[in-house]
């Protein structure tokens, strides 16, 4: 502990720090090192006298062994109290010699020597070391010297001697405590205040950082917009100002950056008629307040617009609106990101009126087959032969299969088009798996295969479209069948289930689970190459194993299914083995989400 | 039914311009028992006969050129001298009343639960 108040008190110091800190016994011993050097000199030039040269010479002797033992303690790093005394002690033990030696009172100040390093000892056996040092060198010359006269009155300095040493000692103790305690709390401070310090600097070290990392991020967010020349990046402030206009922006209106920042609204590049409409719906004044009305409701918008450039052409454009905050956090105005839609949207009503052109192309032809030939075959008053009623059934039954391709072709330009809507009811899917079984059934008996029905009497009721709902049940089971050959088997199972938030699914209820209603169709069929899985439910994709085994088909039905799942909130997986057969599990929430 | 046996014949107008489709429905007017049909092939045509003739039923083709069956449809309704004109839209649309391709047999039933045919014997009133 002492060691480590010099240690501390030394570093203080500065320039010393290093050899006070590696030899603390060494310095300690320094002061009477240097009184005896001192005292040797007076003796030698004889202005102290000697009474007995082999004494003061031993005590000289003793005193420089001292201060080489307290540097060897120190060599040695050797701790504990031994380490620290010895020494002292030493000093005591030459200093008696000397005093013995020389008979002359003055010697006796070189008790100042070790008294000086005991008070930097812990109190009280430095004032012990001190008091017994003391009466051991004023005992020691009367001791050696029985006969000779004893320059001062022993008794009274036996008492006096040792009890001002003891107290000087205490007192330089205290001292030299307080002394060490105020470094200490100096040091203390000063560490603290260069902690300060360097914290202070590695602050201004990250601002600098941070603020050229800003600036190079603002110029890489300058950049970026700048490189965009096909989607306008319009920034306005919360009144519509404009403030980032960017080429992709100059190019859709027509306008240069210089012309339009600071000067000009968004709302004049918004045609008014669009935007007092849209104003009607929101219940907002029309200009800027309609025109982020549902963002300022939903936090962003993304809708069609229609933009009109500075030479008055208008454009269909998407425009993801945002809030821009400030970097206090403040609304500080709005985003404007635009796509020109306008060829695309064209090409979409191209496409819508194409699937209805179709639907009324393809179907009208076939109402009329369908209608002449139901004419025909229900005539009662001119009967047909058997042949031509079968021949007849082969039209119909071809007229059919048309009119389905067509409807699923249509269904899937609906769903494609976004434009394909379900009528949701209450739907019994247990009635709806039992009418697929049904469906199938002639055409599995005639192809050889049998169809296992698992499904429970109480109806599982989901919320959906029955008729779609029908249609992706057909799908599963007639392509089960299609795909399996004769002597197969088609098992359909409908059980309640519980879909569990990772996506997995369990068949006990379950804390935090959704129930559903899970319908697998598992056939004996030819299977599917596993490295085709993933492409399963692309439009007109075919397994290789159907073009192979040449199963009529042309890969709709299956997009068709997982529409009309997806829709429904569900999902339809697949599990398949080449040569062993393919099990489809459909997955509907029992509950509308 | 016996309602059915006093009640005035049966007038129908028919909207379409594709000539098949035109004869297959009117054969099923004829079917479901109506004593006279009307045969038109555009929405003006159909208005005008509407207007000229009262029919009971007007069935119309959802796509006819010169107004679509949903156009001659509102002109009907908003129209108090033809407003009671039953009506039965044919569309191959999504949105169909009667979609396409329909069963005669279905189309039949329709007419003649439109009609007020319903109770009487078929082809009697013809």
């Amino acid at each position: 502990m002492t060691t480590a108040v010099l240690g501390r008190s030394a570093a203080a110091r500065g320039s010393r720090r290093g050899l006070i800190q590696a030899s603390p016994s060494l310095v300690r011993a320094l002061p009477t090192t240097a009184l005896l050097a001192a005292t040797a000199v007076l003796l030698t030039v004889d202005v102290l006298p000697v009474a007995d040269g082999e004494l003061v010479g031993a005590g000289l002797a003793l005193g420089f062994l001292a201060t080489g033992v307290a540097r060897l303690v120190d060599r040695t790093s050797a701790t504990g109290e031994g380490a620290l005394v010895v020494p002292v002690l030493a000093q005591f033990g030459a200093i008696a010699l000397i005093s013995a030696g020389s008979l002359a009172p003055s010697v006796l100040f070189l008790l100042l020597g070790p008294v000086l390093s005991l008070t930097l000892t812990p109190r009280r056996r430095g004032v012990v070391v001190a008091v017994l040092g003391t009466a051991a060198v004023l005992l020691l010359p009367g001791l050696l010297h029985s006969d000779a006269v004893v320059p001062f009155d022993l008794p009274l300095a036996l008492f006096l001697g040792p009890l001002s040493v003891g107290l000087v000692t205490l007192a330089g103790q205290d001292a030299a405590r307080r002394s060490s305690s105020q470094t200490a709390e100096l040091e203390v401070l000063r560490r603290e205040r260069s902690a300060l310090e360097a914290q202070v600097r590695s602050r201004a070290d990250e601002l600098d950082v941070a603020t050229r990392m800003l600036a190079a991020r603002a110029q890489t967010m300058t950049s970026v917009i700048d490189a965009v020349t096909e989607q306008s990046i319009i920034g306005t402030d919360t009144d519509g100002v404009i403030r980032v206009w960017n080429p992709g922006a100059e190019k859709m209106l027509g306008l240069p950056r210089a012309d339009v920042v600071r000067t000009r609204s968004i709302v004049e590049f918004h045609d008014p008629a669009e935007l007092g409409t849209a104003a009607e719906e929101a219940g907002t004044p029309t200009g800027m307040a309609a025109l982020v009305a549902a963002a300022q409701e939903n936090g962003s918008d993304v809708r069609d617009w229609t933009y009109v450039g500075s030479d008055g052409r208008q454009r269909t454009v998407s425009v993801a609106i945002t809030p821009r905050a400030d970097d206090q956090g403040a609304h500080a105005g709005w985003n404007f990101v635009g796509t020109d839609m306008t060829e695309v949207r064209a090409t979409e009503r191209m496409k819508d009126q194409f699937v209805s052109l179709i639907s009324h192309e393809l179907r009208t032809p076939l109402s009329s087959i369908l209608g002449y030939l139901e004419l025909v075959l229900d005539d009662e008053e001119q009967t047909l032969t058997e042949e031509q009623r079968a021949f007849l059934g082969t039209v119909e039954r071809n007229a059919h299969r048309l009119q389905r391709l067509v409807g699923d072709l249509l269904f899937t330009a609906q769903v494609e088009a976004g434009r394909f809507t379900l009528q949701p009811e209450d739907v019994d899917l247990a009635g709806v798996v039992r009418a697929a079984e049904e469906t199938a059934r002639v055409g599995a008996a005639a192809g050889g295969v049998l169809i296992d029905l698992d499904v429970p009497e109480d109806g599982l009721v989901v919320p959906g479209d029955a008729v779609r709902l029908g249609q992706a049940c057909d799908n599963l089971v007639s392509n089960a069948v299609k795909f399996t050959p004769s002597g197969g088997k088609v098992t359909l199972a409908l059980r309640p289930a519980w879909w569990l938030p990772d996506g997995s699914v369990v068949d006990a209820e379950h804390a935090g689970a959704e129930p559903v209603v899970q319908l697998t169709v598992s056939d004996t069929g030819v299977g599917i190459p596993a490295g085709e899985q993933g492409k399963l439910f692309t439009r007109f994709f075919r397994a290789s194993t159907a073009q192979r085994n040449a199963v009529p088909g042309v890969g709709l039905g299956l997009t068709i299914t997982k529409a009309i799942t997806t829709a429904h909130g569900g999902t339809l997986d697949v599990h398949s083995v080449e040569g062993e057969g393919t099990t489809f599990t459909l997955t509907l929430p029992t509950t509308t989400s | 039914m016996d309602d059915g046996s006093v009640a005035a014949p049966v007038r129908v107008l028919v909207a379409d311009d594709e000539d098949d489709i035109r004869g297959l429905v009117c054969l099923a007017v004829r079917q479901a028992g109506a004593a006279q049909v009307t045969a038109v092939a555009d929405g003006t045509a159909a208005l005008d006969a509407a207007r000229l003739h009262l029919p009971d039923l007007a069935v119309l083709d959802a796509s006819i050129p010169g107004g679509t069956g949903l156009e001659v449809c509102s002109a009907l309704r908003a129209d108090p001298a033809t407003a009671g004109i039953a009506i039965l839209l044919l569309s191959a649309g999504a949105d169909a009343y009667l979609a396409k391709p329909f069963s005669v047999a279905g189309l039949v039933a329709q007419i003649r639960s439109l009609t007020g045919l319903e109770g009487r014997a078929v082809g009697q009133s013809a």
